[in-house]
C-alpha cells in the first residue's frame, strides 16, 4: 500500500518501533536501532489478528501463533521441531518472530530478504499451514465476515488482496520490538543496578573468554546479537555410523533403551537438512544456519536449528567442548575451557537479554486471537 | 495456563428442565430393555438396547489421502451371522472432510452417536434410530475451539440428556492443557470445565469413567495435537515432545462436576473402565507409556487410591497398551498392545493381584478392543492415530471379529479396509436393528401428547 493512499484514508503513520512499544513507552527501544520501515497502527492491528487466526490454514488449524506461541517466546517450547498442518513434519525449531523486523535475512537458511517476503512462506508451505496458492488464502479472507473493516481501517478500502495480506504480516512482526533488558538498562542505559554481579560477569566471559560477540555482535549504540551470517556449529550432523539405540523418556524418572528398527517402524523416511547449503549450493554452506539473536533467549528453549538442546547450559556445554567436529566447521567454533564459575555466569548473562514488554506483546495476541470469529 | 482458562461458562440454561424431563421418561420407558448384550465400555447412563447378538459394527475411520474421496467415514458392517451380508461392509457415510477420526459415543437414548475429529475439532452427530444399517448425519459442530479454546474432541460420554465431551488439547498453544464441554444431545454447547492445573493436577485429559453409586468421576490424560498428531518416530526422538504427556487422572464429584482429587499416574493413562459387577467399586486403566496396569479403589479410610498393580507385557520393551475392555462380571480384561500387535486377556477375579492369562498376536499393529456384553465375541481394530500407525507392509489397516471361548480366539471374519478403499479403521460401537422398535412405545406416548 502506497504511503499517499493512506495517508489519504486518513490513517495516522506511526513508526513501527512507536507502535510496539505501548504502555512502555520508549523503554521496550532501548538498545535497540531504529526500524526505518513505517506502518500504520491499524496495519499492525491487521497483522496481528491475521498472525493469530488459525482459520489462515488449509483446514483452520493453524495460525501463525501456533508455532511462534506468544507466550512461549513466540516460539514454540514444547517440540524441538515443529509440526504443520495435519501434523506434517518440520525439520527445524519454530524461531522467536520478536525482534524480527531487525532480521536481514529471514528462516533459519535465509532464503527469504523481506518480512513481506517470509510472511507468506508458512501459509504456502505443504507442510507447515498447507494452502495450496496465493489466490485460495486471499479468497478465504476476502470471505469472512470479520476482516473488512479491519482492512478498511487499515488500507483505505475492504479490499483484500496477496500485497495487503503481506504488508499486514509484515508490519505487526516489524512492530514485535523487545528490548530494554536488563543488559540494555545496565549497558547503554547506565543503570548500575539493572545487573547482578553475576550476570555482569557473565557478559565479560561472553566477549573475553568464550568470545560468543564473534557471532552475536554488539554495537556502542544498541545490540541485536547477530551478525546476521551462517556458521556450521556441526548441530544436526549425525554421529558415524547407525545408532543402534535409542533413549526414550516414558514418564518422569522413567526412560528406557528401544532399539532404531523400532522407531523406524513407525517414523516417516528422514529428510536431510543441508540448511544455508539448500539456498546457496555452495559446499561450504553445507548445515550452516543463521546466527539467532540472543534477546529473549531464556524464553525460547529449546535450542539451536534443531530443538536438540533443552537448556541454555546444554548449550554452553556445547561450545565450550568445541561444537560437533565436522568437514565444514567454522573456524570461530573452538574449545573454550570455560570453568564452571565461567558457565553459570554465562547462562546468567543470557538470562538477562528478556525485553522489558514481552508479557504485553503476548498479551496484546492473545486478545487478538480471542476476537469474535464468523464464518 | 491456569484453570480460569476455560471457566465454566454457563449457557441456554432453560434448556436443561425439559431435557430432564425427556430423560426421565426415556428411561422409564426403556427400563426393561436393559440388555444382555452391548459393549461395556458405555456410559451407565446409557439405555442398553441390544439383547443378544449385535446387528452392526459401526467403525469410525480416518480418511486417507489419496485414497478413495479422502475423507473420514462412518462404515457400519454387518456382523449378524444370520445376515448375507455377514462380515461385510453394509454403508458407508464419508463426512467431506479429514480430520482425525477418533472415537464415539452414543447419546443415553442411543439414538444418535457423537463422533469426533482430534484435528479440525469437529463433531459429527449421526442419526442410528431411523435405520440402523444406515446412519445419517444430521448435525456438524464446526466451531468448537472458536467457541470453547478446545480442540481435540476424544470420548464422547452420555449423561442424562446430555453429552459430556472431553478434548485433548487446546487452540491457544496445541499442548496438552485442555477441558471438558458439556451439551446437550441435540449438541447445543453448555458449559466446558477446565482440567485442574492445581494441586498436582497437569490439566491434560483423555477418558471419562462414572461410577453413579459413588458419585465419582474419574479423567484420565493423555497428550496435546501437537503429540498426537505428530510423526510418532519423530515424537520418540523429541526429548521436549515426551515430556509432555499426562500422568494424572482426576477424581470428580460427578454431580457438580468439582475436581476434589489429582491421583499420580505417570505415563499416560487413558482408557477408563469401572468394573460393572454391582458389588465392585474399583476402576482400572492403562498408562501407555509406561506399560502398567492401574486399580482405583478407596482405601481402607475411604480415600480414593490409584496404584499400579501389574505390568502389561514388558515394559522396557514399550508394547503400548491402548484400549483395554472389561467383561460384564468385572473379571477379566482385554488389552491390546499396539506395537507388538498383541491381544491379551488379563484375569482381573483379584483386582489387586490381576495376571494375563493369554495372548494372541492378532495383526501387524492393533488397537481398539471391543467384546459384546456375553464376552464370546471380541473385536478389533488396527489404527491408533494416522501418524502413529506403522508405516510400509506393517500398516495393515483392518476390522478383525473373533469368537472367543474361554481359552482361545478363533477368526470369524475380517475387514480389509486398505483394499476397501476406506481409510484407517478406529473406534467401534455396536448397533442393532432392534432399536427402532424399543423406541415405538415411547414415541407413541409422545405422539399422543403432542
Amino acid at each position: 500500500m502506497h504511503a499517499a493512499s493512506l495517508a489519504a484514508a486518513g490513517v495516522l503513520m506511526l513508526s513501527c518501533a512507536v507502535a510496539a512499544a505501548g504502555p512502555r513507552g520508549d523503554t521496550a527501544r532501548l538498545g535497540l536501532p531504529e526500524i526505518s520501515a513505517a506502518a500504520s497502527r491499524a496495519q499492525v492491528d491487521l497483522g496481528r489478528r491475521l498472525f493469530m487466526d488459525r482459520r489462515l490454514s488449509r483446514n483452520g488449524t493453524m495460525s501463525c501463533g501456533m508455532c511462534h506461541v506468544p507466550e512461549q517466546g513466540f516460539a514454540q517450547n514444547e517440540l524441538a521441531t515443529s509440526i504443520g498442518v495435519e501434523g506434517r513434519s518440520l525439520r527445524r525449531n519454530a524461531p522467536s518472530v520478536l525482534n524480527s523486523g531487525f532480521n536481514q535475512s529471514y528462516f533459519h537458511d535465509g532464503r527469504a530478504r523481506t518480512l513481506e517476503e517470509q510472511a507468506w512462506g508458512p501459509l504456502l508451505a505443504p507442510d507447515e499451514m498447507g494452502n495450496a496458492d496465493r489466490a485460495t488464502v486471499v479468497g478465504r479472507v476476502a470471505a469472512l465476515q470479520d476482516y473488512p473493516d479491519a482492512f478498511r481501517h487499515a488500507f483505505g478500502d475492504a479490499a483484500v488482496s496477496e500485497q495487503r495480506i503481506g504488508v499486514a504480516l509484515a508490519a505487526y512482526q516489524r512492530s514485535l520490538v523487545a528490548g530494554g533488558s536488563r543488559f540494555d538498562r545496565w549497558y547503554y542505559g547506565q543503570e548500575e543496578a539493572a545487573m547482578s554481579a553475576e550476570e555482569k560477569r557473565g557478559f565479560v566471559v561472553f566477549r573475553g573468554k568464550a568470545q560468543c560477540n564473534a557471532c552475536h555482535e554488539l554495537g556502542r549504540t544498541h545490540a541485536l546479537f547477530t551478525d546476521e551470517a551462517f556458521h556450521n556449529l556441526g548441530v544436526g550432523i549425525p554421529a558415524a555410523g547407525p545408532e543402534q539405540w535409542l533413549e526414550v523418556r516414558l514418564a518422569p524418572g522413567v526412560t528406557t533403551r528401544i532399539p532404531h528398527a523400532l522407531v523406524r517402524s513407525v517414523s516417516e523416511p528422514p529428510r536431510k537438512d543441508e540448511g544455508r547449503f539448500e539456498v546457496t549450493g555452495r559446499p561450504q554452506d553445507r548445515a550452516a544456519y543463521r546466527t539467532p539473536t540472543l534477546r529473549n533467549v531464556e524464553l525460547t528453549a529449546p535450542y539451536m536449528h534443531d530443538g536438540s538442546f533443552a537448556t541454555l547450559r546444554e548449550v554452553v556445554d556445547f561450545y565450550d567442548r568445541g561444537g560437533n567436529p565436522n568437514d565444514n566447521l567454522d573456524r570461530l567454533i573452538l574449545p573454550l575451557y570455560l570453568s564452571e564459575q565461567d558457565k553459570q555466569d554465562l547462562v546468567a548473562f543470557m538470562r538477562a537479554l528478556t525485553g522489558a514488554n514481552v508479557d504485553e506483546l503476548a498479551r496484546q495476541a492473545r486478545a487478538a486471537a480471542a476476537q469474535p470469529a464468523t464464518r | 495456563m491456569s484453570p480460569a482458562r476455560f471457566p465454566g461458562r454457563r449457557m441456554r440454561r432453560g434448556l436443561l428442565a425439559p431435557l430432564a424431563a425427556i430423560g426421565i421418561a426415556v428411561c422409564a420407558v426403556l427400563a426393561p430393555l436393559a440388555a444382555s448384550a452391548d459393549e461395556t465400555c458405555n456410559s451407565p447412563y446409557m439405555r442398553n438396547l441390544i439383547r443378544g447378538q449385535e446387528d452392526y459394527v459401526y467403525v469410525w475411520t480416518l480418511g486417507v489421502e489419496g485414497m478413495g474421496d479422502g475423507s473420514d467415514k462412518l462404515v457400519t458392517v454387518d456382523v449378524n451371522p444370520s445376515s448375507k451380508q455377514y462380515g461385510k461392509v453394509a454403508h458407508v457415510l464419508s463426512v467431506g472432510t479429514r480430520g482425525e477420526a477418533h472415537h464415539m459415543g452414543f447419546t443415553d437414548d442411543r439414538r444418535h452417536l457423537w463422533a469426533g475429529g482430534l484435528d479440525d475439532s469437529r463433531v459429527y452427530i449421526f442419526d442410528v434410530y431411523s435405520d440402523p444399517s444406515r446412519p445419517k448425519l444430521v448435525r456438524t459442530l464446526s466451531d468448537l475451539p472458536q467457541r470453547t479454546g478446545l480442540v481435540g474432541p476424544h470420548t464422547f460420554y452420555a449423561m442424562p440428556g446430555r453429552m459430556l465431551v472431553q478434548f485433548l488439547s487446546n487452540s491457544k498453544d496445541h499442548g496438552g492443557v485442555t477441558g471438558m464441554a458439556m451439551f446437550t444431545n441435540k449438541g447445543e454447547l453448555i458449559r466446558t470445565y477446565g482440567m485442574p492445573t492445581g494441586s498436582g493436577g497437569d490439566g491434560y485429559g483423555y477418558d471419562i469413567g462414572i461410577n453413579p453409586k459413588k458419585n465419582v468421576m474419574l479423567t484420565s490424560s493423555f497428550s496435546g495435537w501437537n503429540n498426537y498428531m505428530m510423526d510418532f518416530g519423530k515424537m520418540l526422538q523429541d526429548q521436549e515432545a515426551m515430556k509432555r504427556f499426562g500422568r494424572t487422572m482426576v477424581l470428580w464429584d460427578a454431580k457438580s462436576m468439582k475436581s476434589e482429587k489429582v491421583l499420580d499416574v505417570p505415563g499416560a493413562p487413558l482408557e477408563i473402565r469401572w468394573s460393572l459387577n454391582q458389588e465392585d467399586n474399583w476402576a482400572v486403566t492403562a498408562s501407555a507409556l509406561t506399560s502398567q496396569l492401574w486399580l482405583i479403589k478407596q482405601d481402607g479410610n475411604g480415600q480414593w487410591q490409584a496404584k499400579a498393580v501389574a505390568a502389561i507385557g514388558d515394559p522396557a520393551q514399550v508394547p503400548l497398551p491402548v484400549d483395554i475392555s472389561i467383561t460384564a462380571d468385572g473379571k477379566g480384561l482385554w488389552v491390546n498392545t499396539f506395537m507388538d500387535g498383541k491381544t491379551r486377556f488379563i484375569d482381573l477375579t483379584d483386582p489387586e493381584h490381576p495376571r494375563q492369562t493369554y495372548e494372541k498376536v492378532t495383526g501387524k499393529q492393533v488397537n481398539m478392543v471391543s467384546q459384546s456384553w456375553d464376552g464370546t465375541r471380541v473385536y478389533i481394530t488396527s489404527s491408533l492415530l494416522a501418524n502413529w500407525d506403522k508405516k510400509g507392509e506393517n500398516d495393515e489397516q483392518m476390522l478383525r471379529a473373533f469368537a472367543w471361548d474361554g481359552k482361545d480366539l478363533q477368526p470369524l471374519f475380517e475387514v480389509d479396509f486398505y483394499a476397501q478403499n476406506l481409510g484407517r479403521a478406529h473406534h467401534m460401537k455396536f448397533g442393532s436393528n432392534a432399536i427402532k422398535a424399543a423406541y415405538e412405545p415411547l414415541d407413541a406416548t409422545l405422539a399422543q401428547n403432542r
